[in-house]
């Protein structure tokens, strides 16, 4: 049986937190590979789609697959990194502590220092997660995603509150996994990241409204700037 | 200074009191219950100790103490024979028994000395001390208009301890009780925070984005603490033998045993009550709700024998209970295994220790509902 060509394939996701219908009838798939960059305003549902994703949100309808897996299978998950918003390090270990920790849970042995070398930490593997800057920080917390070397890696906004260079330094890191093969699937509400993307999702109000490389929705829009095609394509599909 | 500045801050710190209900609970309802728990525990009308009474003695005096005895309200006071009420004295049915031997009434009116023998289960100051009074009050008012005027008699019980003795202390009493309790709470306080701190820091989102399964995450974390719990357990436990000189009449080991039972059961309660927290002043807030009430009805203030009924059945249903009684039985009665009510001890706080690792690893929930 060969390798499935999609990483992660959604159908027809619904999910309501009582009245509130923050998923509504998704349809979304990722190719191998590539880089998916999940765009959409705040309260667009992007954390509960990627939570989804990682059977942690039981949908009320739909169907999610993860690496040819339907979810929620708790084997699928060692292949699969999630960088969530908050840092979630263990602040009282030090960076290498965290890695070793995050690659056991996985059951791998995973590689350290490549994850390191990543994330530019090699020289501070050995500092106390709580002594780092926020930087450092929201890099640690990249490496322990990558550690065990995941097949698909899921990133809720990882560049929130962090420096342009920082965010640079990030996507040069996501880059270099997607040439390495790891399919990302990426969140984001900053529209300037969205060119990073091989492909996008407009995510709004629990609706996928487009999908498409940032040249095609552009075009689709009939505008020049990803931003206005996302304004644009938001209206018509409220 | 500014007033008005200082009005804001006030109008704010109420206006957040109103809106965080534990809280109120806690100011308003909890100092309640916990008073309301100490008014039953020392003012209930709980159940008097029970006394028997040996007469042995064919004079009118004995008969006299007896019934004063039988019909005192400090205890329950009931005729048996000395086998009987050594036997029970000896398995703690029996607070004690008063023997007034063949010579009592003779001895009591040659030399005016109220001797009765007093025989003390000997485990709790407080039922001794109860007997003994009962005795006191008994023996004075059968001797009113008994004995020739002028002459003033004496009560001088020979007291003999089936456990424990007249050289313990309160310290001793207590103690065997606090080595346990100490412990369970500050494991508890430990762990409860240690697991909310995975929540807010967010690792806990990690961990279940990971193939570790929650039962692996609650072993995981009880393992790891009562590891550390352990020590804890161990230097509480020398400190308390070996440089406060706390009365030990069992094994060390088995005290030991009975710690790390109750440890068990203080790791799970703090995973499991963790998870109906938010924040880690929430898990503290647990504290006055959830521990002090265990304490107070573990029997520590007040021997769970002497409780209201309905009370006893609260007691019955909460752990510390069945580890303090293991606690003092071992160390003031010298109780080992092979007593039915040690084994009865520590198999109960087993089952509350697995009952809690099933219910933390329930209520651990990977998936949002």
């Amino acid at each position: 049986m060969g390798v499935a060509e999609y990483a992660v394939e959604v159908a027809g996701a619904v999910k309501s937190f009582g009245r509130l219908r923050v998923l509504d009838g998704v349809e979304l798939r990722t190719r191998r590979g590539e880089i998916y960059g999940l765009l959409g305003p705040n309260g667009a549902g992007k954390t509960t789609l990627i939570r989804a994703l990682l059977g942690m949100v039981r949908l009320d309808a739909g169907t999610v697959r993860v690496l040819d897996t339907p979810m929620p299978d708790l084997g699928v998950l060692g292949r699969v990194g999630y960088m969530t918003q908050a840092l979630a390090l263990y602040p009282d270990l030090s960076v290498e502590e965290n890695l070793r920790f995050f690659a056991a849970l996985h059951g791998r042995g995973g590689d350290v220092d490549a994850a390191l070398h990543l994330v530019e930490l090699e020289d501070r593997r050995r500092s106390v997660v709580a002594t780092l800057s926020g930087g450092m920080r929201t890099r640690a917390s990249l490496a322990c995603a990558v550690v065990h070397r995941p097949a698909l890696l899921l990133l809720d906004e990882p560049t929130v509150g962090i420096d342009p260079q920082l965010r640079a330094q990030l996507w040069d890191s996501f880059h270099a996994m997607s040439a390495a093969g790891t399919s990302i699937l990426v969140s984001s509400h900053v529209m300037d990241e969205a060119e990073r993307c091989d492909r996008l999702g407009l995510l709004r109000a629990g609706r996928l409204l487009a999908e498409g490389t940032a040249a095609e929705l552009t075009a689709r829009a009939g505008s020049t700037r990803l931003e206005d095609a996302f304004l644009r394509l938001s209206a018509e599909g409220a | 200074m500014s007033w008005r500045r200082i009005a804001a801050v006030v109008r704010r710190i109420l206006r957040q009191f109103v809106r965080d209900r534990r809280t109120l609970a806690l100011l308003f309802v909890v100092p309640v219950v916990i008073l309301s728990a100490f008014y039953f525990l020392l003012r209930g009308g709980g159940e008097t100790p029970r006394v028997g009474v040996v007469v042995q003695d064919r004079g009118a005096l004995g008969a006299a103490v007896a019934q004063k005895l039988e019909r005192s309200a400090l205890v329950q006071a009931t005729p048996l024979d000395e086998r009987t009420a050594a036997a029970q004295v000896h398995d703690s049915t029996l607070a004690g028994y008063v023997l007034l031997p063949p010579s009592f009434t003779a001895d009591v009116l040659q030399t005016h000395v109220v001797a009765p023998r007093v025989h003390l289960e000997g485990s709790q100051p407080g039922p001794s001390q109860t007997v003994l009074a009962a005795v006191a009050q008994a023996s004075a008012a059968a001797l009113s208009g008994t004995l020739p005027a002028g002459a003033v008699p004496r009560v001088e019980p020979a007291v003999a301890y089936e456990y424990g003795g007249a050289g313990l202390d309160t310290l001793d009493y207590f103690g065997a009780a606090f080595i346990g309790l100490v412990v369970f709470f500050l494991v508890y306080v430990i762990t409860s925070v240690s697991f909310l701190r995975e929540r807010s820091q967010g690792t806990l989102e990690r961990l279940f984005a990971s193939p570790l399964r929650r039962g692996e995450i609650v072993v995981g974390y009880m393992l790891g603490f009562s590891l550390v719990a352990l020590v804890q357990a161990a230097v509480v436990l020398c400190f308390a033998l070996y440089a406060l000189h706390i009365h030990n009449a069992g094994n060390v080991l088995l005290i030991f045993l009975l710690e790390l039972l109750l440890v068990l059961t203080a790791v799970n309660l703090g995973i499991f009550l963790s998870s109906f927290a938010r924040t880690e002043f929430q898990a503290v807030q647990f504290i006055p709700l959830v521990i002090v009430p265990q304490v107070l009805l573990s029997g520590v203030v007040v021997p769970v024998s002497t409780e209201p009924h309905w009370m006893q059945g609260l007691s019955h249903a909460l752990p510390p209970t069945y580890a303090v009684d293991g606690l003092r039985d071992v160390m003031i009665k010298g109780a080992d295994l092979g007593w039915p009510s040690v084994q009865l001890d520590a198999a109960v706080v087993l089952a509350f220790g697995a009952a809690l690792v099933l219910a933390a690893t329930a209520t651990l929930r990977r998936q949002a509902v």
